[in-house]
């Protein structure tokens, strides 16, 4: 069997032109690459300065770089850090100089399979890298960073805790019988297990967050044909990216965009007007319009100031509240023909798609809303993926199942039974659990045996 | 299996003595008896016919960790052992102490005695329970031995030693001794058998002539029919004097003042552990177990101690109904050499010297029943080698025995360990009615049973298997019965023909009826670790050159080689980050093998 062995190299730093940029390289040969590069060398974590010459003897840049010395690096193996000036094609250099060196360029997410391999850090940390990497915002950054300094770790470690105490309790009842156990209070049980249940769900939704966070917030661009709702999504992207015409009924099917709105990440969507009477065409891409409409996040409702108020459908109407809703009184550079006021307590925002006023005020409320959609863990900023979620809604149901079992009396051999499967499922986030800990708790709890 | 043995033992007339209480079975401990005797093990039909007292535990919790417990007739018990052994072709009983062992090549090849007759084996199993360097404490008193009254061996530690093999030192404890008529009952609590008496042989199955019991004449004959003229325990507490006499006299006790190194059980806590760690209880229980039938001695379950003597008579004077109690034997701890059995294979092989098998307290086990389980799996993997036969192995999930052979060698013990139910992840498996079924397979295979009892049991496991199929299947008024069952609405009556079964069908086949959700449950989780046990290890691999694994887990890995992944998962001391490295390893190095092998 052979280890990972050869030297990758890659960009660190994001893609694109910022003042500096970062190149990484890792492995066995990077001692060797750095001597060659800068003459001599290099003492561990020590930030020197030098000139970047490449295998032809061209200066590159003057760079500055760091070695690190296995296993005190982020991967855990000797690495190179090199910053040079942020140039693309300084970048481009230097990469294509390590490359005919000898290093590999490295796969996306090389370095941390490598830091994880070398155990520089546990699974969910692993994870949160995966999530920094793939991060498409502010808050999706600072959730996955909380996650890296093992926030989520913390929280499993406590749920473990309260559940194997838990967990000796009806096994004390049960491996040693003949003793009168001081805790043979079932309702303090019961207690202790609505405590955690509570706790599990409060983490597991923290899922849907961290679904945002790492997905966008799902926005859904509503209203009547001809509205301005294509136009405002073209404002919102920042160029031409859905047809726009005069005439109602342009958008036919929904399409779907990627932005920015402060530090969150929004999955724009823009759908066909929702036209009380339409045609069949119309109605197909209506019934689509509805269908996004019900897993949507967000709801930006545009209404055209120079047309009467409209009517929602109610089906949208009963997903619509002022938590998720924002009113978007379009074409105001028009004299306005309806009253902006709604038989609804949504905010609402003038704005022109046209001319792009009050594009900024709606960006702000936006901003608010999605604000507003943060679950934390007390002050504590969590967000779980998916795998997590599924751990955790398994680990729920196996407590409710106890609890209700135990609150009919069903023999405790069954409780124990359902407590163990939860801890099993706590246990796939946080690694497998060992009997011996309950044993431990159990014997540091309770007077038992003879 | 026929081979052909020789059982040396420093006293023939101590075989099968009890050295704590003659209490046979308990939580966990009653399902191994069972496990025992589904693998051709004496100890069942042993307690069966010398039992005074037969309880099932946990009635109330659940059929899976109901656990049947008898009391024994100490002398009863330990003569029908010796004349079973008398009695069992091939076998040779000698009494001498051994002395040490005699090895060549690296491989044990026999032993030495105090008689200076040495004794040529292919394969030698060591059994010393706490007589390896045994030392008793009562007190600041110290005498050598393994169990009052008996020796010590001293000088085999040192041959173990010279072999490579680590001992270290643990430390249990036995209450006071006390005349029976010496006892005021008048206000204790009767603790009485159970009226239909749980028995722990499989009588369905086994051959009738088992069934005896040895008179003082050496005659073998039905003594007293199993579970009958059953005799109470009687059920007492600690006062507040007794706590203060513990409290007043702590440094008096072996245990507090330093005399004793070896590390005691956290779950058989003497007196004094249970008044310093459990302040807050006001009281602690006491049994008194009655020792015999042809005996007036008393045992005092619950009141092991290592203080003086004289502290000791008033203490148990202290204790409602014993304020005139007579002792006759005082309360002692004792000290012993233990290898920490991780330095075992599975097979119960240590891993340092070739054939030299190791079973009982010397694997760091409490308890008759984990040592008889650990002896009837040395035993027969130690006739398999030399056969060359592949060891028989139990898996966790096939039951107890599994469980705790592969506690001791993945994880090792810091105390004297005990068996729980709880250390059991499949434990609605282990239901004590399934033994016989759940081992078939290993009894078949290592020829453990007669022909004529494999044939029943195989019989017996038909009918559940057609009953259970029935019930499932078939409709009643009201629905399927087994949904009947599942949802616990009264049965007026269960097809006939079922009623006609044994016992044994009938209580197996509910029993997986009943729990049928849960048992699937289980078979899915074993599934789930089968595939991990199934993830196989290149024997190739070198743990100390896997970048970045922690040092310990690779030096543990190392010194194992396990396997598979599930086994490298359990050993003691591999976090779950480093199985994970090897588990990312292992991935990449068969994706790597399974690509087509570059041109040229
Ligand atoms: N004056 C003015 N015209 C606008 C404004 N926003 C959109 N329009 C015009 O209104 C018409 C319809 O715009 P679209 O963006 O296609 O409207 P829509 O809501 O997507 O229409 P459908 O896709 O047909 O449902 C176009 O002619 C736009 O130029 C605005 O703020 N001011
Ligand atoms: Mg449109």
């Amino acid at each position: 069997m052979s280890f990972p062995s050869d030297t990758i190299a890659a960009l660190a730093t994001p893609v694109g032109t910022s003042a500096i940029a970062m190149v990484r390289a890792s492995g066995a040969q990077v001692a060797t690459l750095a001597t060659e590069i800068f003459g001599a060398t290099p003492l561990p974590r020590t930030v020197r300065h030098a000139d970047y010459r490449d295998a032809r003897g061209q200066l590159v840049d003057d760079v500055l770089f760091t070695y690190f010395a296995a296993p005190n690096s982020f991967t855990g193996e000797d690495t190179l850090e090199i910053s040079c000036h942020g140039n693309p094609f300084i970048v481009q250099k230097i990469l294509e100089d390590l490359l005919a060196r000898g290093c590999r360029a490295a796969e996306a997410g090389e370095f941390s399979k490598r830091a994880f391999l070398n155990g520089r850090m546990d699974l969910s940390q692993a994870e949160a890298v995966m999530d920094l990497i793939h991060a498409r915002s502010e808050r999706a950054l600072a959730a996955a960073n909380l996650q890296l300094r093992g926030s989520l770790g913390r929280h499993m470690n406590s749920l473990i805790s309260q559940l194997i105490n838990i967990l000796a309790e009806v096994e004390a009842y049960i491996d040693f019988p003949d003793e009168d156990l001081p805790t043979a209070d079932r309702k303090a049980v019961l207690r202790d297990l609505d405590v955690l249940t509570t706790a599990t769900s409060r983490l597991l939704a923290t899922c849907h967050y961290g679904q945002l966070l790492r997905e966008g917030i799902k926005t859904v661009i509503l209203g009547e044909p001809n509205a301005g709702k294509s136009s405002l999504l073209n404002r919102l992207v920042g160029h031409e990216r859905a047809l726009v015409d005069p005439e109602p009924g342009t958008t036919r099917d929904y399409l779907e965009e990627l932005i920015l709105a402060g530090p969150h990440a929004l999955r724009l969507i823009d759908t066909a007007g929702l036209n009380l009477s339409p045609s069949p065409l119309e109605k197909r891409g209506i019934e689509k319009s509805l269908e996004q409409a019900a897993e949507a996040d967000l709801f930006l409702w545009v209404i055209d100031t120079t047309r009467p108020l409209p009517v929602l459908p109610p089906v949208v109407a009963a997903r619509l509240s002022a938590a998720n809703t924002i009113a978007v009184f379009n074409k105001c550079d028009l004299p306005a023909v309806s009253p902006d006021l709604l038989p609804y307590n949504f905010s609402s925002v003038k704005i022109s798609a046209l001319t792009g006023r009050g594009l900024e005020a709606l960006q702000a409320e936006i901003s608010r809303l999605a604000d507003g959609f943060k679950v934390g863990v007390g002050d504590e900023l969590i967000a779980i993926n998916v795998r997590h979620a599924h751990a955790l809604e398994q680990a729920k149901q196996s407590l409710e199942a106890a609890h209700q079992k135990l609150s009919l009396g069903i023999t405790s051999e069954l409780v124990a039974s359902d407590l163990r499967v939860s801890l099993d499922a706590l246990g796939q986030i946080s690694g497998k659990i060992d009997n011996e800990k309950i044993l431990d708790r159990l014997f540091s709890s309770f007077c038992i045996g003879k | 299996m026929g081979a052909s043995t020789l059982l040396l033992t420093g006293n023939i007339d101590t075989i099968a003595q009890m050295s704590c209480n003659p209490a046979i079975g308990g939580q966990a401990k009653g399902q191994i008896v069972r496990e025992i005797d589904a693998l051709g093990g004496e100890m069942a039909i042993n307690t069966d016919v010398t039992g005074i007292q037969f309880r099932l535990l946990n009635e109330s919790k659940g059929p899976a960790v109901q656990s049947p417990r008898a009391q024994c007739d100490k002398k009863a018990y330990q003569f029908r052992l010796k004349h079973t052994l008398e009695l069992q072709p091939n076998l040779q009983v000698f009494q001498a102490t051994v002395t040490g062992l005699i090895f060549a090549a690296g491989k044990v090849v026999g032993c030495q005695t105090s008689l200076d007759i040495e004794f040529l084996g292919q394969t030698v199993i060591i059994t010393t329970g706490t007589f390896l360097r045994g030392l008793m404490h009562v007190g600041q008193n110290k005498n050598e031995g393994g169990r009052l009254g008996d020796f010590s061996a001293k000088s085999l530690s040192s041959s173990l030693l010279e072999a490579g093999i680590e001992l270290q030192r643990l430390k249990t404890g036995t209450p006071p001794r006390i005349l029976g008529r010496s006892i005021n009952f008048t206000g204790l609590q009767e603790q009485k058998g159970d009226l239909a008496p749980t028995l722990f042989a499989f009588h369905d199955t086994r051959d009738p002539e088992d069934l005896f019991h040895v008179e003082p004449t050496g005659e073998r004959r039905l003594g007293w029919k199993p579970g009958s003229e059953q005799i109470s325990c009687w059920m007492t507490y600690t006062t507040p004097e007794s706590e203060r006499i513990v409290r007043e006299n702590l440094h008096k006790s072996a245990m507090y003042s330093g005399e004793i190194v070896g590390v005691g059980p956290r779950y058989c806590p003497s007196i004094e552990d249970k008044f310093v760690r459990f302040a807050d209880k006001p009281r602690h229980l006491l049994f008194l177990e009655p020792e015999g039938r042809s005996t007036n001695e008393y045992y005092i379950n619950g009141l092991s101690t290592s203080l003086p003597f004289d502290v000791q008579v008033d203490l148990v004077h202290s204790i409602p109904g014993l304020e005139q109690a007579a002792l006759l034997r005082p309360a002692y701890a004792v000290e012993y050499d233990f290898a920490p059995p991780t330095q075992m294979f599975p097979s119960l092989e240590s891993r340092k010297v070739e054939n030299l098998f190791l079973a009982g307290q010397i694997n760091g086990t409490s308890g008759y029943e984990e040592a008889a389980a650990q002896g009837l799996v040395a035993g027969v993997n130690a006739v398999r080698k030399v056969r060359g036969e592949n060891p028989m192995i139990i898996q966790r999930h096939e039951g107890y025995i599994g469980v705790l052979i592969d506690d001791l060698v993945t994880k090792g013990t810091t105390e004297p360990y005990r068996m729980f139910t709880s250390r059991a992840e499949h434990r609605l498996l282990f239901n004590h009615g399934s033994a016989e079924l759940r081992l078939y397979q290993h009894s078949l295979n290592c020829n453990l049973l007669s022909l004529s009892r494999l044939g029943r049991i195989r019989q017996k496991a038909l009918a559940i298997e057609y009953w259970e199929n029935y019930i499932e299947t078939m409709k009643t008024a009201g629905g399927i019965w087994a949904e009947k069952i599942r949802r616990s609405e009264p049965l007026n009556e269960l097809p006939a023909g079922f009623l006609a079964q044994p016992k044994e069908v009938r209580e197996e086949t509910l029993y997986r009826v009943r729990y049928r959700g849960y048992l699937e449950r289980e078979q899915r989780q074993i599934e789930k670790l089968k595939d991990v046990e199934k993830i196989k290890i290149p024997s190739s691999i070198d743990y100390l050159a896997i970048p970045g694994m922690r040092r310990e887990s690779a030096l543990k890995l190392h010194q194992f080689r396990p396997e598979n992944l599930g086994q490298a998962a359990r050993i003691s001391g591999v976090n779950p980050a480093d199985i994970s490295i090897l588990m990312v390893l292992i991935a990449a190095a068969n994706r790597s093998q399974s690509r087509p092998p570059a041109a040229g």
